[in-house]
């Protein structure tokens, strides 16, 4: 049972770790957060509001494990950064919650206790 | 036998009747959804009809209400944004219940922010959005109506900078204009009225047309447009706009939001534009925009209790000066043969609103909403040698109570008002003045069937103190063939005192003398029309095709002669027809995920009295087409617009023979169609965006546009004949900075 349980963290901790990889001489990494999102509108919100975000190459949410995977350029931007970005779009990343303002100007069906839809 | 049998029938009898109630007397489970995608709707309350008891859904839309106190037997469902429905629950224990979203117009209530979708509501309307007002030049309404079919935006005259919209090919005049559904900018300053609304202010308008609601008076006749104002409780916490054009006007905007509490919140929005520069492109010797300087200060807060109470308080000052005529005049130079002609005017503007509303605990259908509004307009002006000066005194008070008739296909809005006017005008030394009170009661009644039915009844009863008792009847009607085919009627009657003057502006701008009849009387007229609007999906794009004919005909007009003589603009009654037949039809479609598409093609005959003569309004051509090609890249990064008006033959008034012989029949010539082509490129960054545009691409202008430019203070002189734009191109460049 230890085991079991050591052995599922080493897996999430491995999935949520940045995965480096080299990309058209950029250097191209790819991080996974944990969302607060519930909604096909909270998808529109968070992919278009980091494809503002410098450095970002590509954001994609799966409403359903509400994952956010980002790859992005490590020279021009960083993980925390993004979580921020992520924050201040009203969306809690992984362990980081959403800034207050920003979470209560979110359209009632994109917020948390909405559950997912 | 222990029971007599009349016993025994009574006691059968009292079971029969006890019967459905102890069916009752369990608690009833169910869960509460969206009507269009099935999903869960959290915190959904539900309320015995009549009682206190009330529940409300879990996080899955689930419910659990305890057994009904009296043996009640239908349930109230409501959500924020979503239509309460009343669902009889004839015995059952499980209830699963759909809602849809809010598709009245809500007058008063402001609960949080809808979604509004056109195939909701029972009248014929359309949304121009936050992001379709950036597609347009900035920075006031005439320009927010760029990219939209339905309204037209005209220039008045070839000097003053005046524009006014048309709706169904008629007078801006008769298109109520609302901000946040109060009646604004009316009476007086309708001139330049568009220039006190900045962009900027704007969240979005909604453009009704047709016959409305009754519950915003008795003005309306060809349909409403609706400015909705920025929310104080949404709105961004820096907003910067800044644009110049070649012509070396420009504009500064700047709003700024607060929430001092988490109830209390305010927007406050700045605006000026400022032109110095003197243009003369078509080398007349008159500008061909007026130098000007505005400031407009707009301050809105909201207090939201989140609970029962909702208020708003706006308030708005303004200040507009502006100067034209001949490209040497300077301020104060005598106005007679021999000097310069020019035409100076100021303006002051101050108004306030305040909206309250209170809606009732369990019985989130009815509320009761208190709007107070209050104007005062003063303006000094000078047409060459003519002043034209005067004032107007505005309070309105409308009281709207809202509720239903047993369950909520049944509801129905009514109370009382109570206008107040002040006007006074001076025209080169002849005044007009006149105090309207206005006592008023409606009533309007809303069925909806829970599939496919809307019939909107109002009716008003005013009491007016110059005409005596004003009835106005409208009706509305929204029938779905199928969630696709939606097909809508509108019949109802408009009535409304002219203020022929500031709707005529234009015509000071000549010799003209003005001539009033005596015993001018309030326009009335009929409005009937209706729309079809056909939702549809090609290769996975969504499309929409929108046909529509409105007929409105006049009981009376006031009927502004320029073409009988041209010496003199008479205002008469109108003595015979005058009507005005309108068709459009439009289809948008979004012909791949990055370009959308709007094309329209528009009939007007549009026909009045003159003098004995039924004749086309001149200046209205009969057909016109707009194209709009919209292209945005993936997240709006880069924006581009194109928009094409064509406007066909049209009719206008020959001046310059009739100048012989008075009285003589009017002679009208046609002036070939034209195209105006406008179109903008925006690049959207994090916080900023870029934008260039151009307006009027091709060069296009009217020749010659003003009468006897060289002999302004002669009798032939007139700058009213215009129907093609006096401004040549434009070009334009801006930046918009945010910060959420």
């Amino acid at each position: 049972m230890k085991t079991l349980k050591i052995w599922m963290l080493s897996l999430i901790l491995t999935g949520l770790a940045s995965v480096s990889f080299a990309q058209g001489g950029k250097k191209v990494e790819e991080v996974k957060f944990k969302t607060s999102a519930v909604c096909g509108m909270c998808k529109a919100t968070l992919e278009k509001g980091l494809a503002y975000e410098k450095g970002v190459n590509k954001a994609t949410l799966d409403v359903n494990s509400k994952v956010l995977t980002v790859a992005f350029n490590s020279d021009k931007t960083s993980v925390e950064k993004l979580k921020k970005a992520v924050n201040d779009l009203g969306y809690d990343a992984d362990a980081s919650p959403a800034t207050l303002r920003a979470y209560d100007r979110l359209d009632a069906c994109c917020k948390k206790e909405n559950g997912s839809h | 036998m222990l029971f007599s049998k009349r016993q025994a029938v009574f006691a059968l009898t009292l079971w029969g009747l006890l019967l459905p109630f102890i069916g009752q007397a369990q608690a009833l489970a169910g869960r509460v959804v969206d009507a269009a995608n099935a999903t869960p709707l959290i915190g959904a309350s539900i309320l015995w009809l009549g009682t206190s008891q009330a529940t409300s859904t879990d996080a899955n839309g689930h419910f659990t209400l305890a057994p009904a106190p009296n043996g009640e037997t239908a349930v109230l469902v409501s959500y924020i944004g979503y239509k309460s429905d009343t669902v009889q629950v004839q015995g059952r224990a499980h209830l699963v219940v759909q809602l849809k979203p809010v598709t009245s117009l809500q007058e008063v209530t402001i609960t949080g922010r809808q979604d509004r979708y056109s195939a909701l509501t029972p009248t014929n309307s359309q949304v121009i959005t936050a992001q379709d007002l950036t597609k347009s030049a900035c920075c006031n309404l005439a320009e927010s109506f760029e990219t939209n079919a339905s309204v037209e935006v005209s220039t008045s005259d070839a000097v003053s900078g005046a524009k006014q919209i048309q709706m169904l090919g008629l007078d801006g005049a008769y298109t109520l204009m609302t901000t946040d559904n109060v009646p604004a900018l009316r009476g007086l300053a309708t001139p330049y009225r568009l220039n006190y609304l900045s962009g900027t202010y704007i969240d979005a308008i909604d453009i009704i047309k047709g016959t409305g609601s009754v519950l915003n008076g008795y003005e309306s006749i060809s349909g409403q447009v609706n400015v909705r104002l920025k929310d104080p409780e949404k709105s961004d916490r820096l907003y910067v706009n800044l644009y110049g054009n070649s012509l070396a006007k420009w504009d500064a905007n700047v709003n700024t939001s607060f929430t001092l509490t988490p109830k209390l919140s305010t927007v406050l929005m700045l605006h000026t534009d400022q032109l110095s520069n003197r243009v003369d492109g078509n080398n007349d010797g008159f500008l061909d925009l007026p130098l000007g300087k505005h400031y407009n200060v707009f301050n809105k807060w909201k207090y939201n209790t989140g609970k029962q109470w909702v208020a708003e308080i706006g308030i708005q000052a303004l200040r507009e000066t502006r100067l034209s005529g001949q490209v040497g005049y300077r301020p104060g130079m005598p106005q007679r043969e021999g000097s310069l002609y020019g035409i100076e005017s100021e303006t002051d503007r101050f108004s306030a609103f305040s909206k309250t509303s209170y809606t009732f605990k369990n019985r989130p259908y009815q509320s009761i909403g208190l709007i107070l509004s209050g104007a005062r307009h003063d303006f000094d002006s000078h047409y060459g040698p003519r002043t034209y000066d005067g004032y107007q005194n505005s309070g309105l008070a409308n009281l709207i109570f809202q509720s239903a008739f047993g369950n909520t296909a049944h509801t129905y809005k009514t109370g009382l008002s109570y206008q107040y006017e002040d006007f006074q005008e001076d025209l080169a030394g002849q005044r007009l003045s006149r105090k309207e009170r206005v006592p008023g009661a409606f009533f309007e009644y809303i069925y909806q069937n829970s599939k496919n039915l809307t019939l909107v009844g109002g009716v008003r009863a005013d009491h007016h103190n110059l005409y005596g008792w004003v009835y106005t009847p409208r009706f509305n009607m929204k029938y779905d063939f199928n969630p696709n085919s939606i097909l809508r009627l509108a019949a109802g009657k408009g009535f409304r005192v002219a203020n022929p003057i500031a709707e005529n502006v234009a015509s000071l701008i000549s010799n003209r003398a003005f001539y009033f009849q005596n015993n001018l009387q309030p326009e009335k007229a009929w409005n009937l029309g209706g729309s079809f609007t056909q939702y549809f999906e090609v290769g996975e794009r969504k499309g929409a095709f929108i046909t529509d004919y409105y007929y409105t005909t006049f009981q009376n007009q006031i009927v502004p002669d320029m073409y009988s003589s041209p010496y003199q603009v008479a205002f008469t009654n109108l003595n015979g027809e005058s009507f005005s037949k309108s068709f459009q039809a439009e289809l948008q479609y979004e012909i791949s995920s990055m370009l959308d598409v709007k094309a329209a093609y528009k009939y007007f005959d549009v026909r009045t009295t003159y003098n004995g003569q039924l004749l086309q309004r001149p200046f209205i051509p009969n057909h016109r087409a707009f194209l709009n090609l919209g292209f945005a890249t993936p997240f709006d990064k880069w924006r581009a617009d194109l928009t094409t008006q064509w406007f066909g033959n049209r009719l206008v008034p020959v001046m310059e023979h009739a100048m012989d012989q008075h009285n003589a029949p009017i002679k009208t010539r046609t002036v070939h169609p034209y195209a105006v082509f406008n179109g903008q490129i925006t690049r959207a960054f994090k916080r900023w965006e870029v934008y260039v545009g151009g307006e009027n691409l091709l060069d296009y202008k009217q020749k010659n546009p003003i009468i006897a430019a060289d002999r302004p203070f002669s009798q032939d002189f007139d700058a009213s004949m215009v129907w093609a734009p006096v401004i040549g191109r434009v070009i334009y460049a801006g930046m918009r900075f945010t910060i959420k």
